[in-house]
């Protein structure tokens, strides 16, 4: 079996969270959390512009078993649909492998991290809906 | 109706033999007419370098930067010395390589007007020629066998780019069969998009499952350009052939189109505005008068 290394960088090509983010800013913001981190940075991928897509993080969930984790721009780039963030935590820590949101400064390495992950989505929609957004 | 059917087709009606004259058709000259034609068929176009000189000082200043990077001795043959880096560094010590290599280029205050001369004028014909430019030109190494260094397929459009860009794609070396790129026909990109949502859910891999049996792997020699619209389907697969790639790559949009999110200033700069342009962009009308 061939050794597992780097984390995977995986930026975005539409908002996230109501903002548009350049993708070379994306870029130096993921470098600089692996760097902090000394998570080794493997080259970003970009998702589609498409709403609701998510073939490239797909991809790169496929690709769990070559490195050791998913170093993403935001944690807010998962899935919208609670189920299917549920697929992509179980395909993370099944692998073996931990996800991180590098503009939040933390990520997914263990079972216990998933509520409050969840909580902090749960808690954006209600503010994002009690705001008027 | 798609683009191409709009303007290369007959209308419902009229038989194939029998194509109305555009109403541009006079604008036109017929190459520039059979090259614009060829683009909206293909979504690409091969063309000879406009300049020889000039794609010859890119190819050697790029192996001399390879060289310099790997300790070497200059090459005196850069197309073999290009073709065979792979005899002197794996997958692994590639990286430092091509960072040098990339600096290199992009540090040459001649790369981006001499890359721009290798393509004026079939850009003039198919983009305009008021233009922007990427700021950066890339370039890509893939050794063969070598599975780190792959684009998986995508269409820049779906990345961000505006759907108004081209991207002119320069070998240094031969292009060829895997050792190249491949890239999606317009129509049959019209049909995969048609049924779009069939790949919720699924991978990149799945789609290129999908328009594999479709994809045309681009034979591209060294002293050609290929010119291909960003909004197809493209990328790379393992190199499989015994040599190395080599190219470079750069994205041009009529100065004046919309942007996306790769953005004037960040992403792109102007590098053709006209003098008109600039008149009208500095013109000020005079004070009004009290009513």
């Amino acid at each position: 079996m061939s050794e597992r290394s780097g984390y995977r960088g995986y930026v975005a090509s539409r908002d996230v969270r109501g903002q548009r983010w350049p993708q070379h800013v994306q870029n130096v913001v993921i470098r600089d959390y692996c760097a902090r981190e000394k998570l080794p940075y493997l080259l970003s991928v970009a998702e589609y512009a498409m709403e609701g897509c998510y073939m490239n993080l797909s991809t790169v969930l496929d690709e769990l078993p070559r490195i050791e984790g998913i170093a993403m721009f935001s944690l807010f780039m998962l899935p919208q649909r609670p189920e299917r963030r549920q697929a992509v935590y179980e395909r993370v820590l099944g692998a073996g492998a931990s996800l991180h949101g590098a503009l939040e400064g933390t990520g997914l390495t263990s079972a216990a991290d998933i509520a409050r992950i969840e909580d902090t989505f749960a808690l954006e929609g209600i503010t994002q809906r009690a705001a008027g957004f | 109706m798609s683009v191409t059917q709009s303007i290369a087709s007959s209308p419902a009606g009229l038989s194939p033999a029998e194509p109305i004259r555009r109403y541009d058709a006079g604008f036109f000259d017929p190459d520039e007419q059979a090259l614009i034609d060829t683009f909206l068929r293909d979504g690409h176009v091969i063309v000879p370098v406009e300049n020889q000189a000039c794609i010859e000082r890119i190819r050697d200043h790029v192996a001399i930067s390879a060289a310099d990077a790997l300790d070497l001795p200059r090459p005196n043959y850069p197309d073999a010395f290009l073709n065979r880096i792979h005899c002197q560094v794996d997958g692994k010590g590639l990286n430092p390589v091509r960072l040098a290599v990339i600096q290199a280029l992009n540090g040459a205050d001649w790369l981006r007007h001499t890359y721009y001369r290798l393509v004026r004028q079939t850009l003039a014909t198919l983009v305009g020629n008021e233009l922007a430019m990427q700021r950066r030109v890339n370039l890509s190494i893939q050794l063969p066998d070598d599975d780190s260094s792959l684009l998986s397929v995508h269409a820049d459009s779906w990345d961000g780019d505006s759907p108004f860009e081209v991207v002119v794609w320069v070998p240094l070396v031969d292009c060829y069969r895997s050792k190249s790129m491949y890239l999606l026909p317009p129509a049959k990109q019209a049909e995969i998009e048609a049924e779009w949502q069939r790949f919720d859910g699924q991978d990149t891999e799945a789609l290129f499952r999908a328009i594999e049996p479709h994809v045309t792997y681009l034979d591209v020699p060294f002293g050609t350009a290929l010119v291909f619209s960003q909004n197809l389907m493209h990328g790379n697969r393992v190199n499989a052939e015994p040599e190395t790639r080599w190219t470079m790559n750069c994205r041009f949009k009529a100065a004046l189109s919309p942007y996306a999110d790769k953005r004037l200033g960040e992403f792109f700069e102007p590098i053709t505005l006209r003098p008109a342009t600039r008149l009208g962009m500095a013109y000020k009308l005079p004070d009004s008068f009290d009513e």
